[in-house]
């Protein structure tokens, strides 16, 4: 469709010099591309992800289109926008009925244009110009797929831009079609079944389909990550080659280099120096480079331990979102998770759970049902180590042998079913159905995975970095209080009688809730130092890993939902932890075990 | 018409109806594209169902497909 044709229709806007800049809303489902095509009209780059839920911020950015300037605004995905919303839907709602957006462009998957046009329409009520961008028309062409973009345009009303955004084809078509943004012609639908048989009966006359299968080894693939008999075998590799990519390559090769190399040769050495020779005061001095000393201990752990383990991490789970296989996952999760009161749709806060509670904690909003998110932090606080946590198990009881590492996993797990049993018994409420949309399996983008990872690493360096430096200043405070001492003896009853540790354990444990790789880590020292039985160690990391989470995590649940509740997790979390590290130590005492 | 649950892997045809519900699931169904008219194919009835509606590849709970209608043209082999 024609820019002039379109200016002489009555209903049309067209640009004009303004008083300030024209307001564009980009509005589209999940996965259609919306955030690169932001990305290239603003030139500023924003998180790209399979995940609905994950972007929830909405991204603003300026835009230059001809000679004018214009405030671009970033929707999440969103499937609809009526019916019974989701955070992402009140959101983009919002932001469409509201002045934010003067012209709406709708982003949508040119392989899918039905479900676009249920989006279409819905958008069309708000009475605003609008522009249609068909998106990654290259994957359409590839699975036969034909728009007829002008007969689209000529049907709706709207100009239609055909594009492939991440190689940045179309872009100067949409900056065009800006200017001819147009109130679409939709008829009213009263309710979603006349709009999907509209949607329907437009995208036949508009579309040709010569095939309707995916490529071949894609869908082989696709199916065998689903069902038991092979997904099972890759699930085992893909623990695998996290444990080694992780673990062993993360946890052990770069934590060396950094926290023996960089920290204990370089960075350690010179702030000692610096400070013996600057400070007099031999308080200040030990604030920052003694025993608990910010630089010594709280930056080395940081910097040398955590973010290595953390940023493989993230870039490890990154790459299996982007290719497809998360979502399948769940498929095969979602039996046992029921079980826990929740879906296989879980299985995404629970592996994002080892790499950082924190941010997994944050996640469970993509949970359908109150009470399933609660279930799912509960069970995150309680069950799953985070990375930094995994690294130290793995390190400590993977150099004493296989069955130590199982025993820990199987109490955990154990507890982990146990409680999220009762707890779904024991909680109102109900939970989702489980309703999942399967993104294609396809080898991740890296310039996207890298981002994405960038991101991530960078929120978690903002976060962890500073707590970690609060937590040692609280500890040195402690410290010189003689509080630390006090605590950890009020402690030391139930440390080394119930739960059979060597009396250092609680000054480790107290200093676990304030980070809890911080406890993890000393618990090492002790290995290290030989003071830690084979029995000890197990039961030590398990009443760990069962603890209270860290401070981040704990303030990240009273964010979500608020101090009683946050409280109440903890409050059942402790003796849990307590308890059942006591009953390991009995039973383990009594079967005469030694690991 | 028979009930999605009910069709075995392979099996392909047409979607004829989404049953309302008060939880705003036939909603949820219809804008990811299980709509009247699409076509479907089955692609795995155990241990969840997953069917590729039209463009979308989706995976559901027994439950859920109870109560999407189908008429199914062929059989698989």
């Amino acid at each position: 469709m024609s820019c002039h044709v379109v200016l002489e229709r009555a209903a049309s806007q067209p640009l004009k010099l303004r008083a300030r800049p024209l307001r564009v809303a980009l509005v589209g489902q999940p996965n259609v591309g919306k955030s690169v095509v932001f990305g290239r009209l603003t030139g500023r780059y924003v998180t790209v992800s399979n995940y609905p839920g994950t972007t929830v911020a909405v991204s603003k950015g300026r835009a230059l289109v001809g000679a004018e300037v214009c405030d671009v605004i970033d929707t999440p995905g969103v499937n609809t926008l009526e019916g019974s919303v989701s955070e992402d839907e009140r959101i983009t709602r919002d932001v469409v009925a509201g002045e934010q957006a003067e012209v709406i462009v709708q982003v949508a998957d040119a392989r899918n244009v039905r479900r676009a046009l249920m989006l279409t329409s819905q958008l069309a009520a708000f009475g605003k110009p609008m522009v249609l961008a068909l998106n990654m028309i290259d994957e359409a062409f590839a699975r036969g797929i034909a728009v007829d973009a002008p007969a689209l345009a000529a049907a709706l009303h709207v100009p239609v831009v055909e594009m492939v955004a991440v190689e940045g084809r179309g872009l100067s078509e949409l900056r065009d079609a800006l200017a001819c943004a147009a109130r679409p012609d939709v008829p009213a639908h009263p309710h979603a079944t006349a709009r999907a048989v509209w949607a329907h009966e437009l995208t036949e006359r508009v579309r040709r389909v010569s095939t309707l299968s995916l490529a071949y080894v894609q869908e082989a693939l696709a199916r065998a990550t689903r069902r038991p008999v092979t997904g099972l075998p890759i699930l085992a590799a893909v623990l695998y080659a996290l444990y080694l990519f992780v673990g062993v390559f993360g946890a052990q090769t770069l934590v060396k280099i950094l926290e023996d190399g960089v920290f204990g040769r370089g960075i350690n050495p010179a702030a000692t120096w610096l400070a013996d020779r600057f400070v007099p005061v031999p308080l200040v001095r030990d604030f920052f480079v003694g025993q608990y000393g910010l630089v010594t201990m709280g930056l080395t752990y940081a910097i040398a331990i955590v973010l290595p383990v953390v940023a493989t991490f993230f870039l490890m789970f990154g790459f299996l979102e982007d290719s497809g296989y998360i979502p399948r996952l769940a498929i095969f999760c979602d039996r046992i998770f029921r079980v826990m009161g929740l879906n296989g749709k879980a299985v995404l806060p629970m592996v994002l759970g080892l790499g950082c509670d924190t941010m997994a904690t944050m996640t469970t909003r993509i949970l359908g049902t109150p009470k399933e998110r609660l279930i799912a932090i509960l069970l995150l606080a309680l069950g799953i180590p985070c990375s930094a946590q995994l690294a130290t198990i793995m390190g400590i009881l993977g150099g004493i042998s296989f069955a130590a590492l199982g025993t820990l996993f199987a109490v955990v797990l154990g507890q982990m079913f146990l409680v999220g049993w009762l707890a779904a018994r024991v909680l109102k409420g109900d939970r989702s159905e489980f309703i999942l949309e399967l993104p294609p399996i396809r080898w991740p983008r890296v310039g996207n995975l890298l981002t994405k990872t960038r991101l991530r690493v960078w929120w978690y360096l903002g976060e962890a970095v500073p707590l970690f430096l609060i937590g040692t200043v609280l500890l040195f405070v402690l410290d010189r209080a003689g509080a630390l001492e006090r605590i950890a003896a009020a402690g030391r009853p139930i440390v080394t009688g119930l739960l059979g540790l060597p009396p250092a354990t609680a000054q480790i444990l107290v200093m676990g809730f304030l980070r809890r790789d911080y406890g993890a880590a000393g618990l090492f020292q002790l290995a290290h130092d030989g003071q830690l039985s084979g029995v000890q160690a197990v039961v030590a990391l398990t009443v760990m890993t069962l603890f209270v989470p860290c401070v981040a995590n704990f303030l990240m649940m009273v964010r979500e939902r608020g101090l009683k509740t946050g409280l109440a997790i903890i409050g059942v979390i402790t003796p849990v932890a307590v308890f059942t590290g006591g009953a390991l130590n009995y039973v383990l005492h009594y079967l005469g075990v030694q690991f | 018409m028979v009930p999605l649950s009910s069709v075995a892997e392979g099996g392909h045809g047409v979607i004829v109806d989404v049953r309302a519900t008060d939880d705003g699931r036939a909603d949820r169904l219809l804008a990811l594209g299980v709509t009247p008219g699409a076509r479907f194919v089955v692609l795995q009835t155990f241990p969840g169902i997953v069917f590729l509606c039209d463009q979308t590849e989706l995976a559901v709970e027994r439950s859920v497909a109870d109560s999407v209608f189908v008429r199914v043209t062929t059989t698989a082999e």
